[in-house]
């Protein structure tokens, strides 16, 4: 038997205080975090970090907060099995680990000066909220900024204020939909698939970008409704959810054909991915 | 070239034993072979390529990532001497080549390391393939090669650990010998490296269709018994082990042909039926590898033939799809 001792290793966590939970909707709650050595985490907006809890392991989860934000990051998580109930259990001020960040970031270069369309559907508009507000945070980058968001139900919505006040504001188009409502929901917005947002909008192609997040039933629909106003595959941006259990491209379970989308990923130029089998 | 006597060779491995923690075939209770600790069993280098996966020297089933106790991490350290893997077969050498750059790749691996770092690895060649079959000499890919004559060991150093360890043998070994060893170098490629190379092109243009998966899916029986002796399988999945004084992770050999593999939290599951997963199985190796790393990562080892239960080991598969669609 080999001793052991105290080492670096790519694979062990950093502690980070958890400073503020808020509830999202009864399935999901927003993590603030800092770490605890109290230097940024260097994050991008559309990166990931392996959240680790001491036995119940690890899980990829996508940071919901943009650099601009500085001093913290968080986390949008909902509750769907062992790791993620252990953590929607714990407290402000408890700590938990985290490897990261991983993942190639949404190409803010390229973002540059254009017109972007971002579009989310359910826990997607956790991972976009990083680049909205950056968008928000640094509007002179961009030109014109519109949300789109699609929700099943107005109690699962997330970010209920955080919509309403993109809704509100001059530097965005903002439009939501909910998928349904019942009367109980004294909803009074749209109703409709996301893909329903769409075909109102008035959008320049050669310099307007998409990005998309959701589950993975929403791709395919919105991205034919895109290529419907003209945009091109290289003006369409997906960040793809895989289970990620290394998040530095060798545990093998993140693969889409040759590309890891721990590495490679999770943000995608569609014209990377749409030829791939089983990317969308 | 030097040369051993089987006599010599035991002594050769006493004097390696002194510097490196050694491994090597040696014959198991129910007889069969597995690289292991010459402690553990008698030691049996005829007979070819051991049938568990070799590369788990460097890449074990299970592996503890840390411990985790009173806030405090610790990892194992490297063994307090060096590896030295012997048994390796022309195959599995091409094998340890391609996850030496897999984990050394991007983000160095560091648990693969622990053990790769400093480790000597030498090849057995020759004629002591299953029933005498010749092995084809290495020509690199490792520290040094032992090839079996028929009647000695001759031994070729590759790179300068292999030429240190070997420059205190003795014996040179004869023209006659040397000329054997030049003779089996000089043996023609087998026939799997073209037909490999003929289902990957298939795979690559999009010329094999779903059908042919299902009909593979179909006759998967999830053993997993493909990924588990593949030397180049690198898949692994992460667990806590929990005690009441400490918390143990650990990474384990995973398998692409469990219906869980790549199942999401949200429930999406990219690889959710058998053909998918037979496919991928395939297909990553033959065509997904070629693209990111400009090689096929099949390298004719047998292991997934020899162990499928259904039959549709890679070269089966291959076979098949090429007597199909080529």
């Amino acid at each position: 038997m080999r001793d052991t001792t105290p080492c670096n290793s790519l694979y062990i966590p950093f502690d980070c205080e958890i400073t503020a939970i808020t509830d999202l909707t009864p399935r999901e709650k927003l993590f603030r975090l800092i770490r605890s050595d109290g230097t940024p985490l260097g994050h991008l907006p559309g990166q990931f970090v392996q959240l680790s809890l001491l036995g119940w392991g690890e899980a990829p989860l996508s940071i919901a907060s943009s650099p601009t934000r500085e001093g913290y990051f968080e986390l949008g998580v909902r509750q769907a099995g062992q790791l993620t109930t252990a953590l929607h259990r714990m407290k402000v001020g408890e700590t938990v680990g985290v490897r990261g960040p991983f993942g190639r970031p949404f190409d803010l270069e390229a973002l540059n000066g254009e017109d972007v369309l971002l579009i989310s559907g359910g826990c997607g508009l956790a991972p976009l909220r990083s680049l909205i507000q950056y968008c928000e945070d640094r509007p002179q980058q961009f030109g014109r900024v519109t949300i789109l968001h699609g929700a099943k139900s107005p109690a699962d919505t997330l970010f209920k204020e955080e919509l309403a006040r993109w809704e509100a504001s001059a530097e965005f188009a903002c439009h939501l939909t909910v998928d349904s409502a019942t009367g109980n929901d004294c909803f009074t917005g749209n109703v409709g698939l996301i893909t329903s947002l769409i075909p109102p909008l008035t959008i320049t192609p050669h310099r307007t970008t998409a990005v998309i997040i959701g589950p993975p039933v929403m791709y395919r629909a919105v991205i034919a409704e895109l290529k419907g106003k003209g945009l091109g595959s290289d003006r369409i941006v997906v960040s793809l959810e895989r289970q990620m259990r290394c998040g530095v491209g060798k545990c093998g379970h993140c693969t889409i054909e040759h590309l890891y989308c721990c590495q490679d990923g999770p943000v995608f130029r569609l014209d990377e991915i749409e030829q791939l089998r089983g990317a969308l | 070239m030097k040369q051993l006597t089987p006599h010599e060779l035991e002594q050769f491995l006493s004097h390696l034993a002194v510097r490196y923690e050694l491994r090597l075939p040696i014959l198991l209770a129910d007889g069969t072979r597995t690289i292991g600790s010459p402690d553990d069993g008698s030691v049996v280098l005829h007979g070819g390529a051991v049938p568990g996966k070799p590369t788990a020297a460097f890449f074990p089933q299970q592996d503890t990532i840390f411990t985790a106790s009173q806030g405090t991490f610790s990892q194992t350290l490297p063994p307090v001497k060096p590896l030295c893997i012997l048994g390796f077969t022309p195959a599995d050498l091409h094998c340890l080549r391609f996850i030496d750059r897999f984990f050394g790749d991007g983000m160095r691996d560091d648990l693969y390391f622990r053990l790769r770092q400093g480790a000597v690895v030498a090849g057995i060649t020759g004629y002591c393939g299953v029933r005498g079959a010749l092995l084809p000499p290495a020509g690199g890919n490792c520290d040094f090669e032992l090839f079996w004559s028929g009647e000695n060991w001759l031994v070729r150093a590759y790179g300068a650990t292999g030429a240190e360890l070997v420059a205190e043998l003795p014996n040179q070994a004869t023209p006659k010998e040397e000329e054997l060893f030049t003779q089996a170098l000089a043996t023609a490629p087998d026939s799997g490296a073209i037909l490999l190379q003929t289902a990957s092109q298939l795979l690559r243009t999009n010329r094999v269709p779903d059908s042919f998966w299902e009909e593979i899916g179909e006759r998967c029986i999830a053993c997993t018994g493909c990924n588990v002796t593949c030397p180049t399988c690198t898949c692994f999945g992460v667990l806590d082990w929990r005690s009441a004084t400490k918390v143990e992770r650990s990474r384990t050999w995973d398998s692409c042909q469990l219906d869980g593999f790549m199942r999401e939290a949200s429930g999406h599951n990219p690889l959710g039926s058998a053909a998918l997963r037979s496919r991928r199985r395939i297909h990553h190796k033959l065509a997904a590898d070629p693209l990111k790393w400009g090689e096929i990562s099949c390298f004719r080892c047998g292991r997934c033939d020899a162990t499928c239960p259904t039959g549709i080991g890679i070269m089966a598969v291959a076979q098949e799809l090429v007597a199909r669609f080529g």
